[in-house]
């Protein structure tokens, strides 16, 4: 780590990324499996593992342990779960040994943090600012979930939070992309979360009334590493790539048929397709996110390397991974 | 990795960036009587505001749509026929909306958050338009963003906004930390009490090191780091790594710094830890850089505060002066071994570091030099 930090980092223009982990953590999402399965016709067996252990974020002691989840917003539960999980840990607290200089953090969502605003307003308006927790002040700050997930994890490179709408969770695959290829990162974790509290469905119905906010997370583990069987999928951006079938809006729209994870639908779309693609599925999959008002994202995962073996779930992907994450 | 600024433009308290240059030569702070809130529940009572005579609601979307109309005309760019992408750092979004909805006002449309609308409404013909929500240093990350993009070509120009206005949840924050109302940013001072929010805009843009069009300034690199060390605190190593990264990233040694644009919050924590990755960094590698800050004129941006710095800088560079931290009176005994700017200076930098470091540790460093 410390050679990388004292070379310059030479960028690398035509790098190829993977997703060499990946998770879904989508509460009550049974249906969507056997829809899923039905649109593409595979054995919904070889996706329910992919879907399953996705427990709500008041159960996310059972994934992550009992400790420092006080204070922690639903929005930034869901997320330590999807990262927890993509990184292929076994249950409980797994505390970092140091910090990890070239694992960065890039997370989507928009309304993770608007219950904890709301209520520090209505408690000010109320009983004056005194009565305000100092702990609910990291929750202030929208960039908590990202912030979070690094120092949970012990990820010491770059840390960003992307709150750009429908279209947030590409656009942090597409930072995430350039963090590895710009070499400020040698993996990125990319969080998509959100989650469906009543102030944060007011608002999503006030902008987008024809889906349901439901809250959900996703991770992917991206990496820039040379092609290995074991690598992962690899990501390409950008539309107007031929692709047999879509996941997001065009297509298969997870959003329409089970609920809208809104910001986090980018990465959600994305993991999915490599939930896909580890189930059989032939890619390329187009990958997509956004709506009328902020635009639209695409990408585009294909199956990388000779020996793409199926996975039954995203954790034994993460575990072919050898990254750090996976050791400890 | 270098990019070319071709335009910069700001609203702080002070006014645009040639007035907020202005009045930090002579030592004028933009502070007054808090105009958000309630002072005496919020425990804060002064503020460094951006008075438009404009209603409160949405400003940030307003401030940063102007911002970024002008910086474009100076760029002279049309997006419609170029490869552009727009990045917004803000800290705070739009909650001061969700804060108005959670006491009775009108549900607003989860888009009205972000300023996807509000940027695309002010440059036609720009259809890319992205959020960075990185508190404190939400510029800083997004000028590093913007640098790879030119760098590995998937930009031929990249508008960087920065943004914030103040919110109630914020406020009552720090209102939270201090006995008594801080009365003035002071920061690097022996007796500073504490924060206090500005409101501020800015937009920049950056075109590729071998642009032939005039340039205001030369960014070198920006360096980012995260401490992963501690929810609120800051980390001299995490600063540290940000700064080296940034060294790193322009191929220049620590000794070749010669000014730094501090972060300079005027918090107990922030302040020290920011001295200390300073001589760490930069005096330990034989270094003796003029120190300078804005936040006891202009108020902390946030999200806007690392293109106020890097507005700051480009001036610095371009005018052979350096303004005064506004509100050190006598320096903090961690900053020993520094030289802080105390007077207007006769000075000209070669290469200016500028700080920002953000809520949850996320640190943003950009070296700037002249073009």
């Amino acid at each position: 780590m410390t050679a990388m930090a004292a070379r310059r980092p030479v960028p690398d223009v035509t790098a190829t990324v993977r997703v060499s982990g990946w998770s879904l953590h989508l509460p009550e999402a049974g249906p969507l499996a056997a829809e899923l399965a039905d649109w593409w016709q595979v054995p919904v067996d070889r996706l329910a593992g992919a879907l399953a252990g996705a427990v709500p974020a008041d159960r996310a002691h059972e994934v992550l342990g009992r400790k420092g989840l006080l204070y922690k917003e639903p929005a930034t539960r869901l997320a330590l779960c999807a990262a927890h999980r993509a990184l292929g840990l076994p249950p409980g607290r797994t505390r970092p040994a140091g910090v990890d200089p070239a694992t960065a953090v890039v997370v989507a969502g928009n309304l993770g943090n608007v219950a904890t605003v709301a209520a520090l307003a209505r408690t000010v308006r109320a009983e004056g600012g005194r009565a305000v927790s100092p702990l609910a002040a990291p929750n202030a700050s929208s960039n908590v979930v990202s912030s979070t997930v690094a120092l949970w994890f012990g990820f010491g490179a770059a840390n960003l939070m992307f709150c750009s709408g429908a279209t947030a969770g590409l656009d942090a695959v597409r930072a995430a992309t350039l963090l590895l290829r710009a070499g400020r990162a040698a993996r990125v974790l990319v969080v998509g979360a959100e989650p469906a509290d009543e102030t944060a469905t007011g608002l999503h119905q006030a902008g987008r009334a024809s889906s349901m906010l439901r809250a959900g997370a996703a991770c992917l583990v991206l990496t820039c590493d040379a092609p290995t069987a074991a690598a992962g999928p690899v990501l390409a951006l950008g539309g107007g790539y031929p692709a047999a079938r879509r996941l997001g809006p065009g297509g298969f729209d997870p959003a329409t048929r089970w609920g809208d994870c809104y910001g986090a639908a980018g990465v959600v779309n994305l993991a999915l397709a490599a939930a896909l693609l580890a189930a059989g599925v032939a890619g390329p999959i187009a990958v997509a996110c956004g709506d009328d008002t902020d635009g639209r994202r695409e990408a585009l995962l294909d199956a990388g390397g000779a020996a793409e073996a199926p996975a039954p779930d995203g954790r034994r992907e993460a575990l072919l991974d050898g990254g750090r994450g996976a050791d400890r | 990795m270098p990019a070319r600024l071709t335009a910069s433009e700001l609203r702080t308290c002070l006014g645009d960036g040639p007035q907020t240059f202005a009045a930090l030569l002579t030592g004028r702070s933009g502070i007054g009587a808090l105009r958000h809130g309630e002072p005496s529940a919020l425990n804060v009572t002064h503020g460094y505001h951006l008075d438009d005579g404009a209603a409160r609601a949405f400003a940030a979307s307003r401030w940063v749509a102007d911002c970024a109309r002008r910086a474009i005309a100076t760029a002279g760019l049309d997006p419609r026929r170029r490869r552009m992408v727009a990045l917004v750092g803000t800290g705070l979004r739009e909650l001061a909306a969700v804060e108005a909805y959670a006491t009775g006002g009108p549900a607003v449309p989860a888009h009205r958050l972000h300023f996807g609308d509000a940027v695309r409404a002010a440059v036609p013909g720009l259809s890319e338009v992205v959020t960075v929500s990185n508190a404190c240093s939400a510029g800083g990350h997004a000028l590093a963003l913007a640098e790879d993009l030119l760098t590995l070509g998937d930009a031929e120009a990249v508008l960087v906004c920065g943004v914030d206005a103040t919110t109630e949840s914020m406020l009552a924050m720090i209102g939270r930390v201090v006995d008594r109302p801080t009365d003035a940013v002071r920061p690097f001072d022996a007796d500073r009490q504490g924060v206090l929010l500005g409101d501020g805009a800015a937009a920049v843009v950056l075109v590729p090191d071998d642009d032939p069009r005039p340039a205001l300034a030369r960014i070198v690199a920006t360096g980012l780091s995260c401490d992963a060390h501690h929810e609120t605190a800051p980390s001299v190593s995490g600063i540290a790594r940000a700064m080296r990264d940034a060294l790193t990233r322009g191929g220049r040694n620590p000794s070749e710094v010669d000014l730094v644009v501090a972060h300079g919050t005027g918090t107990a924590l922030n302040d020290p830890a920011e001295c200390e990755a300073i001589r760490q960094v930069l005096v330990a590698g034989g270094a003796d850089p003029l120190v300078t800050a804005v936040k006891g004129a202009t108020g902390h941006t946030s999200g806007a505060a690392a293109l106020v710095n890097l507005d700051v800088a480009q001036r610095c560079l371009a005018a052979g002066r350096v303004p005064p931290v506004v509100g050190l009176r006598r320096p903090l005994p961690e900053g020993t071994g520094l030289r802080f700017a105390t007077t207007t200076t006769g000075y000209a930098p070669r290469l200016v570091q500028c700080d920002a470091f953000g809520f949850g540790g996320v640190n943003a460093v950009t070296l700037v030099e002249a073009p």
